[in-house]
């Protein structure tokens, strides 16, 4: 009997003691010895996004004729799962695509710096600083991700409202929810908070309107005091919002991909803070409520002496992977994939505002009119600062916050903690 | 005669050989990858590193105490069923009808079933409703956190009964009907024939579906969660599987992610080995 | 028996309901797979106005149907082959014939079901890529093949354990090598367990994404699965493709189950009145 629990225990102790080494494969080796170049994404198989994928294809053609593409279309749920198994496998991809943020600055150890072979389209391209860690670039953008609050102007005249001058102040807005809630039962917000993501829309969408410019661009540069009053005055006013039964009822098991867009859709809550590419975008809202009732608004003046201005960042990009054989190509390949004529399909078919600057966008109605203009002044999200730890922290402790178990001062202390560490 | 000894390895070789290569081997495999690091720290050793930080993890601490919820709901898990098989084995009228459509959920993917049930279970959903009609406070099934779990576990029952009803009846074929003709006979009432024939005579097949069920609770109750609740709401659905999912895609931490798996392997093995010598027990002691 | 007649009435009303609920989700799933993306946004439970097949068809082509339904079928073929070969041979050998370690085996194989696939993901890509056997079919054959097998040779074993060791010992009285007692006596017997392990492991491997995934990295060697999960999007954008993928895997399923389920069924009456 004292046999039998030793040896695993010896065995425990052995593999404690021979731990490493074995974190990454060596060499990764690359696919792309033969002339081809393998690319991971979760977009090209969208019905949006084929012609775009052509466009790029036939741009990288007729400069590298003698390589194969071989686009790999990713379920998004298992994407970064799989490629991390990929990397510590030794079998990756060549070209690869990510989210802005976090999920790259973590994985910049398998990528090549992009800047010495895509600098010609430094100017062209918006978004750049998403996808850059310690003042190098590893991808280039091809969408711009932002939270504009829409809303539904056909509401507002519905309550005697008028729809082309929404409030700027915290008060009048509230005011005009009350009168559209009265005439129409459409709630305030429509909220979607399962996933943990309702607190960072409300977060960045609300934060030039609460935060003093200085304070704004202190939290970018990662000096954020949690314990600042305005800081605490975000998270109050999410509690509030939800308080004042503002929001749409069941915020916690709604999901905002894609149910809280429906309640919007559907013209049962009068505002939401939606995304500029690919889903619950201007291009989706116009097509359920028609491009000429739906506006676009920045945050309320909350805090006196703000001035709202519209979140945005980089939202997807094409990286080039360290294993590589021929880094130049593959960034070729990212070149083409964010040539001015691929986004212009990218945004004429998917409704993506694309990172390229250069593209017309006068035919695709009032709002998406608007957010372009706002891009100019516009500044980066307040989430997309954050770590992927402390994001996903903050989406557990919203939750609690809406359902009463934890305070907001309990939870602005546990994210203070989290964002130092 | 030495044939006829070789004759159980030879039976035995190749699942063993496949078992070893790539099951028990990668297990080693990753229960070293461990005690290394990540990030900064990628490949190098970091002793025992992982573990201190798993286990002052709340949220790691409550995925475990779900999963001790788990472990109290399993009965309950198995009863279903092998009441179900019971039946249908008796012959209850449209007992054909149940044996094929009972198996149904089962095909579909998690991520239908999640979704089909977010729906449901929605604040404004039918359920609600429903109760509303009769008079009871609506219910955020998914949206609180003391209920959520609940209903998760409900859905998962729901979405896999009927293997183990597959299961369930298959073991029915080792029963002898003479048994249960004799009980019949003498007059015995439905509850007897079940506690004195029925369960006796499928120990082993209600061992072996409380083994797969809990198996089935702690490793692929995945899908359902990430649809249905994604660990929330506050962190109050999390389970194991979950965290690790999360540690190793969203967060890039395949090293602390490995800890986490082989902690969540021995918690299966000390919880899967205790339940198989209980049920031994108390199978012999009937 | 009137009481028991009565009593068996009341059991099948709840079972009925119960039936209902069991059959709901697919025509929910028919029915959004008939919708267009706005009617579903829309009103989800709403009845389709008309059968529309565009979603099926869109479906069909994006998920690449043709060539993935040729990979599941095909791995999954070989994987339950060897499943259930060498799940009941170890079953046998585990349950009737006494050997040293047999005891200790047992137990590891009861081990290697607790080991959940997380923990063994990761490294088992690299032994895959190390033998050469990462995008190969025999290399997901192998990796479905590891994952159920504890599975199946625990079903195995204990269901011969239910085996007198009297029909063993009669027919190596008749003259029968252990082989010729598997072969003759072990296999026929076993037909029922089989069966519905053989329908357990097909569904497992039919409708796993991630093993696929992760084994099959290149496009043309994807299981038909993959290419539905590949219909969700990022965002779930667009349910009613999704649904039509999902109605495409699960038909195939259904059609075996509702195939192989009657054989169960016989396989239990005949194993019943054999005793």
């Amino acid at each position: 009997m004292k046999q039998r629990v030793l040896w695993p225990a010896a065995v425990v102790v052995a593999l404690a003691l021979a731990g490493c080494g074995s974190a990454t494969g060596n060499e990764p080796p690359s696919n792309s010895a033969s002339g081809k170049l393998v690319v991971w994404d979760w977009k090209s198989s969208d019905k949006t996004a084929t012609a775009y994928v052509e466009k790029a294809k036939a741009d990288f053609a007729a400069k590298h004729p003698g390589v194969t593409l071989e686009f790999v279309a990713q379920p998004f749920d298992q994407y970064y799962t799989l490629l991390g198994a990929a990397i510590q496998a030794g079998k990756g991809p060549d070209v690869m695509m990510f989210n802005g943020g976090g999920q790259i600055r973590d994985r910049v150890d398998a990528l090549v710096p992009l800047d010495q072979y895509v600098a010609p389209d430094k100017e062209r391209l918006a978004g750049w600083d998403a996808f850059t860690k310690d003042g190098k670039a590893y991808a280039s953008p091809v969408t711009l991700q932002g939270h504009p609050i829409y809303f539904n102007k056909d509401l507002y005249k519905k309550a005697g409202l008028d729809p082309q001058k929404p409030a700027t102040t915290w008060d009048g807005f509230t005011a005009d929810c009350a009168a559209i809630t009265k005439a129409t039962k459409a709630s305030c917000f429509a909220l979607g908070n399962k996933e943990g993501i309702g607190i960072q829309f409300f977060l960045s969408a609300f934060g030039s309107g609460i935060l003093t410019p200085q304070e704004y661009d202190d939290w970018i540069a990662g000096r954020r005091d949690w314990n600042s009053p305005n800081v605490k005055k975000v998270f109050q006013l999410w509690k509030d919002v939800n308080d004042q039964g503002l929001n749409s009822k069941g915020g916690n098991s709604t999901t905002m991909f894609t149910d809280a867009f429906g309640i919007f859709q559907s013209a049962k809550a009068t505002n939401i803070i939606g995304l500029m590419s690919d889903i619950g975008h201007w291009k989706d809202f116009n097509e359920f409520i028609g491009p000429d009732n739906l506006g676009v608004m920045k945050s309320p003046v909350i805090t006196a002496g703000t001035t709202p201005s519209l979140p945005f960042d980089g939202g997807i990009g094409y990286g080039v992977a360290k294993w590589t054989k021929d880094p130049a190509l593959a960034a070729d390949l990212v070149r083409s994939l964010t040539s001015t004529d691929a986004l212009t399909t990218f945004y004429t078919n998917a409704g993506a505002v694309v990172s390229d600057t250069t593209v017309k966008t006068t035919d695709g109605g009032v709002a998406v009119t608007a957010i372009v203009a706002d891009l100019k002044t516009g500044k980066p999200a307040l989430h997309v600062a954050l770590s992927s730890k402390t994001i996903e922290l903050m989406g557990r402790l919203s939750q609690q916050i809406l359902e009463g178990s934890v305070s907001v001062d309990a939870a602005l202390k546990q994210l203070g903690e989290s964002d130092r560490s | 005669m030495s044939a006829e000894r070789l004759a159980p390895f030879v039976l035995i070789a190749p699942a063993v050989l496949v078992i070893v290569l790539f099951r028990l081997w990668p297990l080693l495999l990753g229960v070293n990858f461990s005690f290394t690091g990540d990030g900064d720290r990628n490949g190098a050793a970091v002793g025992l590193d992982n573990y201190t930080e798993l286990f002052a993890d709340p949220l790691f601490l409550g995925a475990l105490r779900n999963v001790g919820w788990l472990v109290l709901l399993l009965p309950v898990a198995v009863a279903i069923p092998g009441m179900l098989a019971t039946f249908i084995y008796l012959r209850v009228p449209g007992h054909r009808l149940y044996r094929s459509v009972y198996f149904f959920p089962a095909v579909l993917s998690p991520v239908i079933v999640g979704s089909i049930f977010n729906l449901l279970l929605s604040f404004d959903g039918p359920l609600n409703s429903v109760l509303d009609v009769v008079g009871i406070e609506p219910v955020d099934w998914l949206g609180d956190s003391k209920v959520a779990l609940f209903t998760v576990v409900g859905v998962h029952v729901w979405a896999t009964f009927g293997m183990a009803l597959v299961v369930f009846l298959s073991g029915f074929a080792t029963l002898d009907p003479a048994l249960l003709d004799a009980a019949r006979s003498d007059g015995a009432a439905l509850p007897q024939v079940i506690r004195h024939v029925i369960i006796p005579g499928l120990s082993r097949t209600i061992q072996f579906v409380f083994v797969t069920t809990m198996i089935g609770m702690l490793t692929s109750m995945f899908g359902l969660i990430y649809v249905m609740t994604s660990g929330g709401p506050g962190g109050s659905t999390y389970l194991p599987e979950y965290y690790i999912w999360i540690q190793q895609g969203q967060m890039n931490r395949p090293a602390f992610a490995s800890a986490a798996s082989t902690v969540l392997f021995l918690v299966m093995l000390v919880v899967g080995l205790a339940q198989v010598s209980f049920l031994r027990r108390t199978g012999k002691e009937d | 028996m009137p009481g028991a007649r009565t009593s068996r009435w009341l059991i099948a009303v709840p079972m009925a309901l119960l039936a209902l609920a069991t059959v709901y989700p697919l025509v929910f799933t028919a029915n959004a797979a008939m919708k267009t993306r706005r009617d579903y946004i829309l009103d989800r439970f709403a009845l389709a106005d008309t059968l529309r097949w565009d979603n099926i068809s869109t479906a069909w082509t994006t998920a690449g149907t043709a060539r993935y339904f040729f990979n599941s079928v095909l791995v999954v073929a070989g994987a339950v082959a060897l499943l259930l070969l060498f799940g009941s041979m170890a079953g046998f050998a585990l349950s009737h014939l006494r050997f040293r370690g047999s005891r200790a085996l047992l137990l590891g194989c009861l081990a290697a079901l607790f080991v959940p696939f997380q923990v063994i993901m990761v490294p088992l890509v690299r032994t895959m890529a190390d033998t050469g056997l990462v995008d190969t079919y025999p290399g997901l054959i192998l990796a479905y093949t590891a994952q159920f097998l504890p599975f199946t040779i625990y079903l195995m074993t204990s269901y011969y354990s239910a085996i007198p060791a009297e029909i063993v010992d009669a027919a190596r009285i008749d003259g029968n090598t252990p082989y010729g007692v598997y072969r003759r006596i072990m296999l026929p017997i076993g037909r029922p367990a089989l069966l519905s392990v053989g329908v357990l492991n097909a569904l497992f491997c039919w409708n796993d994404v991630l093993i696929a995934l992760l084994m099959m990295p290149s496009a043309e060697h994807r299981t038909l699965m993959v290419g539905v999960t590949s219909l969700r999007g990022q965002y779930t954008a667009d349910i009613p493709t999704f649904a039509s993928g999902v109605l495409i895997a699960a038909v195939p399923v259904l059609a075996v189950y509702l195939f192989f389920q009657r054989r169960i069924a016989d396989a239990v009456t005949a194993g019943s009145t054999k005793g």
